[in-house]
């Protein structure tokens, strides 16, 4: 933590005055309640059925199961699943970001009549409950042809972010001013150069925001993955998880070090980006 | 200038291409197919009965559905969401959005519960509220306070807002990262002048920051709101609509329709419904933002 | 003596009526098999493959089950699975298993886009009934002749619809009272009693002793009904019961109201542990084997789950539920059958094959399991079953014992129905209404 002693130069958190100090009081609180699933997710992960059902709630666990992770893992194909997830979630942020992108540089920032219509229109992917049309989505994806393949969850899955990149693109470009555009104008660059050159690498803050806002509809999500994906080549992790209740009977502990395994790369990715999304609003910021 | 009309026009069209065919491609088109579905008698896979506007009548006016209590409860849950759960969100992005001491591990350890998946956070409120054994009643005991402990998900009086509560405290990092990286998008130079100015922190954040992060908080209110309409991973591990149905939200008995009960031209209305309203919020939520400006 | 259980069982099974659901179903069969239909017409049962066939073409099936691999039935599908590769070399089986509840939708799903597998499995009655009627399931008729012998046609009136064979069952599972003796024991009761009275008497002194006598996990409905269900057909006798659930009778019938006040009383009387409404049946579960309820109603499929539990095999004891009027029901009157099954998809090309390849599979997928404890099976019983678990082969002998079945309710009617039917016996279970507004709910709002 001693790293980060470079944002110290604040003013405010130099001065130790009393409102600081339940400032952090409560940070810290809220710190902890945040903190302590995570906690709890991996204790549980090491204990059998009767500790989890009462006996030993929070507590460490009595005896450290870590054959819990070996069941979970060698059930079914786990890391398969997991490499699967991976692929299927990188696919769905690029395409969310290259698509949502593009259109709100037209919403935005071209010129032409139905552009605060079109902007509305999108607005609806964000009305659609992702259960409603599972029937549908499943008929469309086979007579596509792609059913059992990445693409049967790529597709749907940057379709019901779109709405959500688009809006959030919308916040940041916004934000730009319309001079960078005139003066590319005047540059003599066309709109493609101006997006590409310009816009795109004013946008990076955006970036970070959309991946994460995106990462988080794929990585967990079962309903499609469960309908449109039969064969095991192509299961993604909520799937395997799911395998891993019985119909009669479930054995807990090695769910809890499956979604451990799901969640905590996530969770260390997610720190080291942390990290990345702070450099690129310094370099955001430049451009107010 | 007519060339640059052209040249304009094509841009228009290929910049919105692929956003279009993903869109129309796969939500619009079948959500189209899902509202003609709603006005059919259909198990999802017989013949099918046409019955007109039947099953909307139905779903206003029969108790058995409630769809109207479903909606209600929806709407408490935007409304909690709203005015208690994004001011958090706002103040922790402030907070942390002007750099104080430890603002990065804040930041990560805030969005955690949004990062873990919904199974996790199911099973742990399950054992927070667990009645024989579970941490709320144990603590409430320790405490002296008896008389307080209660069958929390097991109570039509308790278990709505038993179910809310885990749902608002899950989401309170997604609106704080996402207003977070608003704030840090407002100039630093705007704010050391303002400071210069004897500014004090409260009215930087009044009148510099929140005004120029207002397109965020649109987004996040609007999030919040059809979020909230559309709710249903936590209830549906929590409780799934019970008890006696004090739970139900309209994804819930959406559920039950399409998958449980078969009948797919109901559930599809619901579906509709959905839409239109959630739809509906996001214009007005638009609409009132745009009007303060 | 084991074997002479078997024997018994299936005896018993053999003179009974099995809830058949294909008997209220008079227009249903026909609309599975009409020739107008498009996809019936291929319903149509076609030539039984000779052995020969079976082992001379090359080809591929595909299977979707819910034996994943943590289910206690996954032993009994791979060690089929395996038998069967090694007899037909030249047939290879893709199968893959899904979660139960998520398979529920995905099947669905599947017929709807009739995107099926050649093979899959589902629930009998009225769960593969709306499958049957939109002509997606293929006619087992003619590869049913082959297994008659092993096969007892009174296991498959669950998946005949109009006369005809639709599924190949597997297991078969009944309620059972579980009980903890040692608990039992220490109020003075050295078996399970065997009358109402005496129940009711032992309830009272378990009460007495802060015991609760009963767990029942109220956020799952299903688990109320296994205990709401028994205390019904043991008011009411199981005709009465099953004419209702089948759509036979009007659920306004007096004796039903009369039996729902009934279990109430048990509810009122505090005999149910009162937190059991916000519990799920896992949690429930493991309070009983915990030692903190005396008795536990629920599906003999626990049977497997309990004898692997070393410390708490010895406590546990299986009966069935007592006669509460004795004028209209019996011992013997059980809740339960054989709801496990696998059908062949109409839509698939090699649909012929794939019904003779079901039968041979179910037929060892019911023995492995039989063998596991995963339930009784469905199929005669062959081989040394000498290891089967104490708890299992008890209910083998109540079984052995039956004179009469009434399915699940929530199997044995369709799917609106039956949700109907459990928010009812939610409104039971929490107390909101009394016997004579269920019947009257159930009889006013079931179409």
């Amino acid at each position: 933590m001693a790293n980060y002693n470079k944002f110290d130069k604040d003013v405010s958190s130099s001065k130790f005055n009393v409102k600081n100090i339940f400032m952090y009081v409560i940070l810290i609180i809220w710190a902890l309640v945040n903190l302590f699933p995570v906690y709890w997710m991996f204790t549980f992960s090491l204990k059998t059925n009767e500790e989890i059902f009462g006996k030993n709630l929070i507590g460490l666990p009595w005896d450290w199961r870590w054959s819990n992770y070996a069941s979970a893992w060698k059930t079914g194909n786990m890391p398969r699943y997991f490499v699967n997830s991976v692929i299927v979630s990188a696919a769905a942020i690029a395409l969310v970001i290259i698509a949502s992108m593009m259109a709100t540089y037209a919403i935005t920032r071209l010129k032409w009549k139905l552009s605060g219509q079109t902007n509305a229109f999108f607005m609806l992917g964000l009305t659609i409950p992702i259960h409603a049309s599972i029937v549908p989505v499943f008929i469309t994806l086979r007579n596509m042809g792609i059913l059992n393949s990445h693409f049967s969850l790529i597709f749907p899955y940057a379709a019901f972010s779109l709405a959500m990149g688009i809006l959030i693109c919308t916040g940041f470009m916004v934000e730009i001013p319309k001079d960078i555009d005139e003066a590319a104008y005047i540059d003599g660059c066309g709109p493609f150069r101006t997006f590409g050159v310009v816009i795109v690498p004013l946008m990076k803050p955006a970036l970070a925001t959309i991946s994460i806002y995106t990462f988080l509809q794929c990585w967990n999500e079962l309903m499609f993955a469960n309908v449109f994906i039969s064969d095991s080549k192509f299961k993604t992790l909520p799937v395997g998880i799911q395998a891993l209740s019985g119909q009669y009977t479930t054995e807990w502990g090695p769910i809890g070090a499956a979604l451990v395994i799901a969640t905590f790369p996530m969770l260390i990715v997610y720190i080291f980006m942390s990290g990345k999304i702070q450099e690129s609003f310094v370099v955001g910021a430049v451009k107010g | 200038m007519k060339k640059k009309d052209i040249v304009n026009g094509l841009a228009v069209f290929l910049f919105l291409l692929p956003a279009l065919a993903l869109f129309i491609g796969i939500l619009i088109a079948p959500i189209l197919k899902s509202a003609y579905y709603s006005f059919f008698d259909w198990n999802g896979m017989g013949d099918m009965t046409f019955l007109g506007l039947a099953n909307y009548k139905e779903l206003f006016t029969s108790k058995a559905i409630g769809f109207m209590k479903a909606l209600g409860n929806a709407c408490i849950l935007a409304a909690l969401s709203v005015f208690i759960q994004l001011p958090v969100s706002l103040g922790l992005a402030l907070v942390l959005g002007r750099g104080i001491k430890g603002e990065k591990p804040f930041l990560s350890i805030y969005f955690m519960p949004v990062l873990i998946s919904t199974v996790v956070i199911g099973q742990l409120w399950l054992k927070i509220y667990n009645p024989d054994y579970g941490l709320l009643n144990s603590a409430l005991t320790k405490l002296g306070l008896e008389n307080l402990c209660h069958i929390w998900l097991g109570d039509k009086k308790t278990a709505l807002l038993s179910v809310f509560v885990p749902t608002l405290w899950q989401y309170v990092g997604y609106h704080m990262l996402l207003m977070y990286a608003g704030v840090k998008g407002v100039s630093p130079d705007l704010r050391e002048a303002a400071r210069i100015d004897g500014a004090t922190e409260r009215q930087v954040n009044r009148y510099i920051v929140i005004p120029s992060i207002k397109p965020i908080i649109k987004v996040s209110v609007i999030f919040a709101v059809t979020g909230s309409l559309k709710s249903f991973d936590l209830i549906y591990v929590l409780t799934n609509g019970g008890p006696l149905h004090a739970t139900e939200v309209p994804s819930t008995r959406m559920i039950e329709m399409l998958f449980q009960r078969n009948r797919y031209g109901m559930g599809s209305a619901i579906a509709v419904m959905m839409i239109i309203l959630c739809f509906a919020f996001a214009l007005l939520i638009s609409r009132a933002f745009k009007e303060e400006d | 003596m084991k074997r002479k259980l078997l024997s018994l069982v299936m005896a018993g099974a053999m003179v009974l009526s099995l809830a058949a659901c294909g008997n209220n179903a008079g227009s249903t069969g026909s609309t599975g098999s009409t020739g107008s239909d498009p996809v019936g017409t291929t319903v149509e049962p076609g030539e039984t493959p000779s052995d020969e066939d079976m082992a001379s073409q090359d080809i591929t099936l595909k299977m979707w089950c819910i034996a994943t691999e943590s289910d206690s039935n996954r032993h009994s599908y791979e060690a089929a699975i395996a038998d069967m590769a090694e007899k037909y070399p030249n047939i290879k089986l893709d199968w893959e298993a899904f979660e139960n509840e998520s398979y529920k939708t995905k099947i669905k799903a599947a017929v709807s886009a009739n995107e099926m597998p050649d093979i899959f499995f589902t629930w009998s009655c009225a769960f593969l009934q709306d499958f049957v009627d939109a002509g997606k399931v293929y006619c087992l008729d003619n590869a049913y002749q082959e297994f008659k012998d092993e096969l007892p046609e009174s296991m498959l009136g669950n998946s005949t619809y109009g006369g005809k064979h639709y599924g190949v069952p597997l297991t078969m599972n009944i309620v059972g009272l579980f009980a903890n003796m040692d608990l039992l024991k220490s109020v003075g009761y050295d078996e399970i009693p065997g009358t109402y009275e005496e129940f009711i008497e032992c309830c009272d002194a378990l009460k007495a002793a802060g015991i609760i006598p009963f767990g029942c996990a109220g956020k799952e409905t299903w688990c109320v009904t296994e205990y709401l269900e028994s205390v019904i057909e043991k008011s009411v006798g199981y005709e009465t019961l099953n004419d209702i659930f089948l759509g036979r009778a009007t659920w306004d019938n007096a004796d039903v109201a009369a039996a729902v006040d009934t279990f109430q009383g048990l509810v009122n009387n505090g005999y149910f542990d009162p937190n059991g409404i916000a519990l799920g049946n896992d949690e429930v579960k493991a309070n009983f084997m915990d030692g903190k309820y005396a008795f536990y109603m629920n599906g003999t499929w626990n049977c497997a789950d309990f004898a692997n539990n070393e410390a708490f095999f010895p406590k546990v004891k299986v009966a069935e539920f007592p006669v509460i009027n004795a004028d209209k029901a019996t011992l013997g009157q059980l809740i339960g059958g054989p709801s496990d099954t696998l059908a062949v998809a109409a839509s698939s090309e090699n649909a012929e094959v794939a019904a003779k390849y079901c039968f041979e599979l179910g037929k060892l997928i019911c023995h492995y399991g039989y063998l596991d404890g995963c339930g009784l099976p469905a199929w005669t019983p062959y081989g040394d079953t000498s290891a089967v678990n104490g708890l299992t082969q008890s209910v083998a002998e109540i079984c052995g014992n039956a004179t009469g079945y009434v399915l699940f309710g929530d199997t044995a009617m369709n799917a609106d129905d039956a949700n109907t039917y459990l928010s009812y016996v939610d409104l039971v279970y929490g107390c909101e209404v009394d016997g004579q507004g269920f019947i009257e709910g159930l009889a006013n709002d079931i179409r």
